[in-house]
């Protein structure tokens, strides 16, 4: 019995090796796309901006997605400043509305300010919001497998394709063998294909729902030296949200 | 009144008190500013205190109550006459013995801001009370909105509550349906409103119909009855529509509303606004302004003119502006921006270099200088001095 489990474990070792072997770029960012994009989420979360000058901004938000990232809703619970500020993200953040409760003024923003940053942070929409980007706006090419932090990792190249609109012409990303899960990401100067805007690790992997989950993103901005810090203190998937959540109605909430 | 809405208050404090004790939240803001105006009749300096404290109860999933109330006590300077920021040729039509009548005083106040309860059921969104309304796509100016009127300097500062009722009828996923009833003392004097708010592929569009009670003053008569200018009320129609999108990948807005006057000359608004952020971070925004309640040439700009627009009964002296801004942040915590005010119609402008800088989370300093560079009675004209403020804002 014992010699049979042996055996089964290494063909499966075996197969895994062989299908390793042979993905291509776009067979991993597929299966990358899956993973980080479940059907529906709930997440609450902690961003922690550490300016250049070493100052610290803490903000919390709760975030729904639904339709694989394609519909977002994000709403900040603290600090004060910007206590009920929400903003909702459809169509893989191409649509994108904030409301301000101050003001009690929903208004609606154009394609371009997905390029800004979130709350001053070294996260800009796009990259928060971007649902399938990975396979929409690049194409994937694998380069020579490495090591990161004790994971096997396929890395891979994803260059912009010509039509898309996305703010980076190239990125590098390591992806953990066996999950999926990508744990570095490197972002390229849109003008500058070699020069490094920004990185972002991604650490505290957790199993959630079935899901491989980060619970621990960094990015470094390598310009400035300034980096955000984004830790999940919860996280659920297995959910049904209506579509009526992610309306101007309860952005007003 | 007064009594009344502190009624409405208590009632809300009490709803608020049996609801959960983690569902009712308080929270506010502490606001000092300093405003310096340099003039010709001297050098005006107002300071003021601003505290704002805010109650919010979610009650359940369908019930939510709000409310602030905002108290503010003015030092320095505090009454301020508009005499003194016109043009001599206006100012000089005034009997002397007149002129203090025409004196802005600014008095210390507590005001009950918003006491609003909403009910979120299945095919509506009910809201009685007190509450901001804010119409209009416009960033600067809102032809579309009658309730409110947007300092330009300073146009996303937060707006009063007005006494109303709402309902929001979702139609499906993108339109809805409001319509809104302001009571005055009289249906007649009382405002109206139906909205549709849709959206087509890439724009949102609002179709908006309000009737209200309109009341321009006569500022070269005094009323010695009510110890007032001579007001001029009549019924205002507006038929108006916006629009916000996306042509060529920069953001594009539009605001047009038509105004039928009972008495007065019927007018319309139009603003017509663009942005674009670059890749660098740097935001940049225009906005045109046309409005048919102001002249064309300023050598007729009148008392009326004048007065009508510091008291927010009409939107502009000049009839065509334009608007730009460019905003950049410099660090994570500094922006630094500049805006420019443009009348097209006499060629007088106004510069605005702008900063804002977070001192912690939830401590934040806003600042501006205010340069009118036209010439004497002019939109922006040197008679109305150069200014600066400077607010601090703390949250709680």
């Amino acid at each position: 019995m014992l010699k049979i489990g042996i055996g089964l474990f290494l063909i499966g070792v075996l197969s895994f090796s062989v299908t390793a072997q042979e993905l291509t770029g776009e067979d991993i960012i597929q299966r990358v796309n899956q993973v980080i994009n479940p059907q529906a989420m709930y997440a609450k979360a902690k961003m922690t901006i550490t300016t250049s000058s070493g100052s610290l901004r803490t903000f919390l938000y709760e975030s729904w997605s639904k339709n694989k990232g394609e519909k977002n809703l994000v709403r900040y619970l603290e600090p004060v400043r910007v206590k009920d500020q929400a903003t909702l993200m459809l169509n893989h953040a191409d649509d994108i509305w904030m409301f301000f409760p101050r003001t009690q003024r929903v208004r609606k923003l154009a394609s371009h300010a997905k390029k800004q940053k979130m709350q001053g942070s070294d996260f800009s929409y796009e990259d928060m919001g971007s649902g399938d980007a990975f396979i929409e706006d690049f194409s994937a090419r694998r380069l020579n497998d490495q090591t990161w932090e004790g994971f096997d990792c396929f890395q891979l190249e994803l260059k912009r394709i010509p039509e898309s609109d996305i703010s980076y012409s190239r990125l590098v990303i390591w992806i953990i063998k066996d999950r999926f899960v990508p744990v570095v990401i490197e972002y390229y100067s849109e003008n500058d294909p070699d020069r490094i805007l920004k990185r972002l690790v991604q650490s505290d992997i957790r199993e959630v729902d079935g899901i491989p989950t980060a619970f621990r993103m960094d990015m470094h901005n390598q310009n400035d030296g300034s980096q955000t810090g984004l830790e999940l203190l919860e996280v659920r998937y297995n959910l049904i949200l209506p579509d009526s959540m992610f309306t101007e109605r309860v952005l007003k909430r | 009144m007064k009594s009344c809405w502190m009624a409405v208050v208590l009632l809300g404090l009490a709803v608020s008190a049996t609801a959960a004790p983690e569902e009712l939240q308080i929270f506010g803001y502490f606001e000092p500013q300093y405003l310096g105006t340099h003039i010709s009749a001297g050098y005006y300096q107002l300071f003021t205190n601003k505290l704002r404290v805010d109650v919010k109860s979610v009650l359940s999933d369908k019930i939510t109550f709000a409310a602030n109330i905002n108290t503010i006590t003015y030092h320095g300077k505090k009454e301020w006459n508009i005499l003194d920021f016109l043009a001599p040729d206006i100012r000089d039509t005034i009997p002397v013995t007149l002129r203090p009548l025409y004196t802005l005083p600014f008095e210390n106040q507590t005001l009950l801001d918003n006491a609003y309860v909403r009910l979120s059921l299945m095919g509506f969104d009910l809201t009685v009370g007190k509450q901001q309304i804010s119409l209009g796509t416009g960033y600067v100016w809102n032809p579309t909105d009658v309730f409110n009127v947007k300092d330009v300097l300073d146009p996303t500062y937060e707006q009063p509550g007005h006494n109303a009722v709402r309902l929001d009828i979702p139609v499906d996923g993108r339109h809805t349906a409001t319509l809104l009833y302001a009571p005055e003392a009289s249906w007649g004097e009382s405002g109206k409103l139906l909205q549709l708010k849709g959206g087509a592929g890439r724009f949102d569009y609002s179709l908006t119909l309000i009737e209200t009670r309109w009341t321009f003053h006569d500022y070269s008569r005094f009323d010695a009855g009510s110890l007032n200018f001579a007001a001029l009320p009549e019924r205002r129609r507006l038929w108006g529509g916006s629009a916000v999108g996306e042509l060529l990948g920069m953001g594009v807005w539009a605001e047009l509303a038509f105004n039928t006057m009972e008495r007065s000359k019927d007018f319309y608004e139009l603003v017509l606004g663009s942005d674009y952020t670059f890749d660098f971070q740097t935001y940049f925004m225009v906005e045109y302004y046309r409005n048919t309640l102001g002249k064309s040439d300023y050598r007729t700009y009148g008392l009326n003119d004048w007065m009508r627009f510091f008291t927010s009964e009409q939107k502009s002296v000049t009839r065509d502006q334009f608007y730009s801004l460019v905003q950049h942040p410099v660090t994570d915590l500094l922006v630094l921006g500049f805006q420019c005010l443009l009348s097209l119609s006499d060629g007088s402008c106004s510069f605005v270099p702008l900063a804002r800088y977070s001192l912690s989370d939830d401590t934040e300093l806003f600042a501006y200088l205010n340069l009118n560079i036209g010439s004497e009675g002019k939109t922006y004209g040197c008679s109305l001095g150069r200014a600066g403020l400077l607010r601090l804002r703390v949250y709680f």
